[in-house]
């Protein structure tokens, strides 16, 4: 090793693989190399007498002032200080800087090193953006999360509050369809009462009228009370007992000639007539289903009423010739508080009959189906599984 | 909560009057080793490190309480408060001269007087007013700061550890000098930058040194001279210095400055 000799020590100053300075203790550069000019885009001579961290980015001379001279002061060193050198142009050339602090005969110096660093300066810049934008990203997403965990709550007692207010509607209901069943009796039985004596013809028409809308009004109230025990209770309760459908059917068919005079019923049989049944229930789905084609249906056609019994179950049709119901309608026609067209006024209810009548057919582990259809007219069918 | 330990706080020497020495942005308790010695003898000294600096208990950093430098005043007042005796000078280097300011206005009375090493109210320009830096410098110093991130996190300890000619640095203040968690950092230059405490020291009357450096980047002569303006008691004194730190690299010129505005207080000990 020892034998080789070494260049002249100026020529590898000058000449070095890197940028070197020396400068006074308060940077005042006194020496620099020609790789040192070439990044600044400056001679020896321009540089003379200017100071290292006056060719430095503002960020550079701030940091300068504030880390890297009481670095220098300290600790004699500094190394692997990223840096921005701007040249004469505009340009800047990224370095990284090593410094040592020596004394020399003419006082104290600070020696400089500095390596171009610019192509691992770009790759590190795109990591610490990579991580910056994760960071970001990630600030992101928990502020999403956050936010749809306290929509979810809001949601959620919402729809608690709207649960307690529905309830306590259906419970108001329930109470006072109950209340209002005592009075209705009373008012009935004090009409039928008044009937018996004798009467003039506008009076015995009065009473008439007092024992009808008693009866809508006891009808109303019972689908209300099978309403509020369907939505509120535990389901419409069915007590099946050995029966003769088409006996039943044909009794409810008989009532109901008499409650609407204005229609033509017709009841046809089909199959066997004995079977295990709520026989009260299905005298209301008949009435139901019966007092619905009379509000919506074609008076002008009978109304046909069909009692059926097969080895899949019992059923009840019924069928009208009125419009076609719209479509519109189809989808919610089961749901309470449902009703056709206001054109039949006096015969006008709550929108209840069609969900008491898929209750007590769900009650009875059956269903309600109907159809539709321009030329066919309408037809509601309620299946029932026979009970045992 | 415990000061000492949040803060690290040190008390060295001896006095009727308490000098408490604030470090500025970038570096640590340790800046003062140089003006040190030179007031031990007269004084009961303490030393501290801001929150987020030094030797400062990392996990007393809250985001929130920094995000302005009354955070760093109130810490300052508690320090005044556990560990001073007597009379209060404040010798603030850089940023710490408003943090004292900061801290004056809250407890008024509590500090006697105010020594203030290169100290600016608002570093952006701004109207009539030269504070030195626009905004985009700023954020200049926060990329340099991201640069610098890896280097001063690990490899610097060895490096500082190996420090040649400084034995009156213990070692443990020196590991630490100037390394910040770079979050922690960039927040603090950018709450240092970005104050403006022009409406907090105008007016403020407690008796002020004001020590200019000739050639400071940071304070430039400007400032020093408005503060001077602003502040009805104070003395101001230009120090032929090149840079930010001349308690540092000029300590003999300071310590001299402040001799002199010391004697109220340091005569009373003498007595």
């Amino acid at each position: 090793m020892t034998s080789d000799t070494l260049p002249d020590p100026l020529a590898l100053f000058d000449g070095a693989a890197c940028a070197l300075a020396v400068s006074a203790e308060d940077g005042t550069l006194l020496r620099v190399n020609q790789c040192f000019s070439d990044w600044v885009g400056m001679t020896a001579d321009e540089l003379h007498g200017r100071r290292f961290q006056d060719l430095l980015t503002m960020g550079g001379r701030i940091f300068h002032q504030t880390h890297l001279a009481p670095l220098m002061q300290v600790q004699g060193r500094v190394t692997e200080v990223k840096l921005d050198l701007r040249h004469r142009d505009g340009h800047t050339v990224t370095v990284l800087l090593n410094a040592i602090k020596r004394d020399h005969p003419d006082g104290v110096r600070h020696e400089l090193a500095l390596f171009g660093t610019t192509d691992r300066d770009k790759y590190e810049r795109e990591l610490l953006n990579a991580r910056k934008l994760a960071e970001a990203l990630l600030l992101e997403k928990t502020a999403a999360e956050t936010a749809l965990q306290q929509a979810q709550a809001e949601l959620n007692e919402a729809y608690i509050k709207a649960k307690r207010r529905a309830l306590f509607a259906e419970q108001m209901v329930a109470i006072v369809s109950h209340d209002l069943k005592n009075p209705l009796t009373a008012i009935k039985m004090a009409s039928d009462f008044l009937a018996r004596g004798e009467r003039t013809a506008k009076e015995t028409q009065l009473i008439g009228h007092i024992g009808q809308s008693s009866e809508r009004a006891q009808r109303m109230i019972a689908d209300l009370l099978d309403f509020t025990q369907a939505r509120v209770g535990v389901g419409i309760a069915v007590t099946p007992a050995a029966l003769d459908l088409h006996d039943v059917t044909r009794r409810a068919v008989d009532e109901l000639r008499v409650a609407f005079p204005r229609a033509t019923l017709v009841h046809h049989t089909v199959g066997p007539a004995d079977t295990c049944l709520d026989g009260d229930r299905l005298q209301q789905i008949i009435g139901n289903l019966v007092a619905n084609s009379v509000a919506y249906g074609d008076l002008q056609h009978p109304i046909t009423i069909t009692s059926r019994l097969g080895d899949d179950g019992a059923s009840l049709s019924v069928h009208n010739h009125g419009p076609v119901i719209a479509d519109a309608l189809m989808s919610v026609l089961f749901e309470p508080m449902t009703r056709g067209t206001d054109q039949h006024t006096d015969v006008r209810s709550v929108g209840l009959g069609l969900f008491i009548v898929r209750e007590i057919a769900k009650a009875h582990g059956g269903d309600v189906v109907v159809s539709s259809q321009v030329g066919s007219g309408t037809m509601f069918t309620a299946c029932f599984q026979a009970q045992h | 909560m415990d000061l000492r330990h949040r803060n690290n706080v040190n008390v060295v020497g001896n006095g009727s009057s308490t000098l408490v020495f604030s470090h500025g942005f970038g570096c640590n308790q340790a800046m003062w080793n140089y003006l040190l010695p030179h007031f031990v003898e007269r004084f009961r000294v303490v030393l501290y490190d801001l929150v987020g600096a030094g030797l400062s208990d990392p996990a007393a950093y809250d985001k929130a309480k920094y995000a302005t430098l009354d955070g760093y005043a109130a810490d300052l007042n508690e320090i005044i408060d556990g560990f001073a005796s007597g009379p209060v000078i404040l010798v603030g280097h850089s940023v710490s001269a408003m943090i004292g300011t900061l801290a004056d206005r809250a407890a008024p009375g509590r500090i006697a007087a105010h020594v203030m090493i290169g100290p600016s109210p608002s570093y952006i320009d701004a109207d009539d007013y030269v504070g030195g830096f626009k905004p985009e410098d700023i954020q200049s110093l926060l990329d340099t700061l991201d640069s610098n991130y890896l280097g001063w996190s690990s490899t610097m300890a060895p490096v500082i550890m190996g420090a040649p000619g400084q034995p009156a640095l213990s070692e443990e203040l020196t590991n630490s000098f100037c390394r910040t968690e770079p979050e922690i950092a960039k927040q603090f230059a950018r709450v240092t930058f970005l104050s403006d405490n022009r409406a907090d020291i105008g007016g403020l009357t407690t008796p002020t040194l004001i020590l200019q450096s000739t050639d400071d980047l940071i304070a430039p002569v400007c400032v020093g001279e408005y503060l001077h303006r602003v502040l009805p008691h104070s003395r101001y004194c230009l120090i032929d210095n090149v840079g930010h730190c001349p308690h540092m690299s000029a300590a003999a010129a300071c310590a001299a400055a402040m001799d002199s505005f010391l004697m109220p207080w340091t005569a009373a000990h003498d007595q």
